[in-house]
């Protein structure tokens, strides 16, 4: 069964880049730009996982994570952080702001959305659709 | 020199003349008994307009009354000391202005009673430098602050673009969008390693300035050396083989285990032994660990390269040299590579040497404390 996956990254290239992967391997993501947008989104609809950048403009993923946190509806979705932010301490500092998970850029397309799986029950997983 | 004690003046004048600092002399009373001409000079006063008034008209005026029972205090057990240590002094001139000044006290035996002789400095250049210094050092502290979050900046703004490069390179490698043709994969393999090579380049940047500004995290744990070197040449094989290079690992039978850091270490063995593939046409790239005599673990990495000169061996641990021009165009980089190691090493207290002879090759130790 695939999962439904919200992917927000200010940087359309990288949206495009997660979104391609996570709909390769047979789940079904929905990608934004805009934070905000994503917050309606996520209230809006139901997601199995959530994934986000951290660096943006309008409103970054430490105070997305707030939010998120804050709202009994997505307070249990899992929340993975994508980012650039890769010097020593960012890992730490992301997944004290109430991440589930870390992923450092330049992510590595073949292991990406297993890494994403990680964070989903068995049956939500990802197949790689072999075309 | 005019003093109403005509004894003191005589027993005092050449001392106080000499003196570089204002000297004024006082009597049990506060009285100013004797001054010198550097004390007219600092203060603006003549002498005969100093002389039998008390010492607290060189004192402003909010310090007056605490400086009278310091002063009745000081008579009663006077011994030679400083004045207000730690605390700012200043003096008052005629015309009104103050000016910061530090004060050494002396008690005087005289046929008159015991008198007290201060010597007065006028510190304000010194407390301009103090003040220039520190507002320096503050200036460095923000520099330094800027440069750590433009570093962090460049960091993650030269990942972002890297990211969709890589990323997208490895879509079209993994075929997910449709068949490649073999040359069509070939050339997307030269784009994904230059773009692997070009992040490698950025990571090494960050970590020079990290170890830099001393904000190297380093984990020490138990480590097994040979692992460590079988890890790296295993995933180094590949690009020696590429070349028609043997890389032979010969780790020692005993139990090589010592505390360290083994991201470090495993940093400046992935150097060494990607340096030696690097700068070796042909031939081979042998690795050897052994305990050595004084209980130290020593690790070698020897090659058939093209080796270095006598007097290129310190240089090249600079940062940035890369040693004969004509080799910046044959091999890529940016000359981190050692430079770092030498810095990692120095960080887990081990030291790396280099032996060399041009045209045969060369073999860089490294040496660790062993436990």
């Amino acid at each position: 069964m695939p999962a439904r996956i919200l992917v927000i990254d200010d940087n359309r290239p990288n949206l495009d880049l997660m979104t391609y992967l996570l709909k390769a391997f047979g789940h079904e993501p929905t990608g934004t730009t805009d934070p905000t947008v994503a917050l309606e989104q996520a209230r809006a609809r139901t997601f199995d996982v959530i994934i986000s950048d951290i660096l943006m403009p309008e409103m970054d993923g430490f105070s997305l994570a707030r939010t998120f946190k804050a709202d009994p509806k997505l307070q249990s979705t899992p929340l993975i952080a994508v980012t650039a932010l890769a010097m020593a301490g960012d890992r730490e500092r992301v997944l004290a702001a109430g991440f589930s998970g870390y992923i450092s850029k330049p992510i590595d397309p073949q292991t990406f959305v297993s890494q994403v799986d990680s964070f989903l029950p068995e049956a939500l997983r990802g197949q790689n659709t072999d075309r | 020199m005019k003093a109403n004690l005509p004894g003191v003046e005589r027993q005092f004048r050449d001392l106080l003349e000499s003196a570089p600092d204002a000297m004024v002399i006082v009597d049990g009373s506060g009285k100013i008994v004797l001054v010198n001409a550097q004390t007219e000079r600092l203060f603006g006063y003549s002498r005969e307009e100093l002389l039998a008034h008390t010492v607290e008209t060189l004192i402003p005026q909010r310090y007056r009354d605490r400086h009278l029972g310091h002063r009745n205090g000081y008579f009663e057990a006077p011994r030679p000391r400083g004045m207000g240590d730690g605390l700012e002094l200043y003096g008052l001139r005629k015309d009104g202005t103050e000016f910061p000044v530090e004060i050494s006290l002396s008690p005087l035996q005289t046929d008159h009673g015991v008198l007290v002789s201060s010597a007065i400095r006028d510190i304000t250049e010194r407390k301009q430098i103090e003040k220039a210094l520190r507002e320096k050092h503050i200036e460095l502290e923000k520099v330094n602050r800027a440069k750590d979050s433009f570093l962090a900046a460049m960091s993650h703004e030269l990942r972002t673009p890297l990211n969709a490069i890589i990323g997208f390179t490895g879509t079209l490698l993994m075929r997910l969008p449709g068949p490649l043709t073999d040359e069509q994969a070939q050339q997307l393999e030269i784009v994904q390693s230059s773009a692997r090579h070009l992040l490698s380049l950025i990571n090494d940047m960050l970590d020079v300035t990290r170890i830099e500004s001393g904000k190297a995290d380093l984990h020490f744990e138990a480590v097994e050396v040979g692992e460590v070197v079988n890890t790296v040449a295993t995933a180094l094989r590949p690009t020696a083989e590429s070349k028609h290079l043997r890389l032979k690992a010969e780790t020692s039978s005993d139990d090589l285990t010592l505390t360290t850091d083994r991201r470090a270490l495993r940093q400046i063995l992935n150097n060494l032994i990607g340096n030696a593939i690097k700068y070796t046409e042909k031939g081979s790239v042998h690795i050897r660990t052994w305990r050595q005599k004084n209980g130290s673990i020593a690790i070698a990495v020897t090659d058939t390269g093209i080796g270095i000169k006598n007097e290129d061996r310190e240089r090249l641990f600079e940062a940035f040299e890369q040693l004969d021009r004509s080799t910046t165009r044959r091999f890529e980089g940016v000359g981190l590579g050692l430079h770092l190691s030498r810095k990692l090493a120095s960080l887990i207290r081990g030291e790396l040497t280099v032996e060399s002879e041009v045209g045969k090759g060369s073999t860089f130790t490294l040496t660790l404390p062993g436990k």
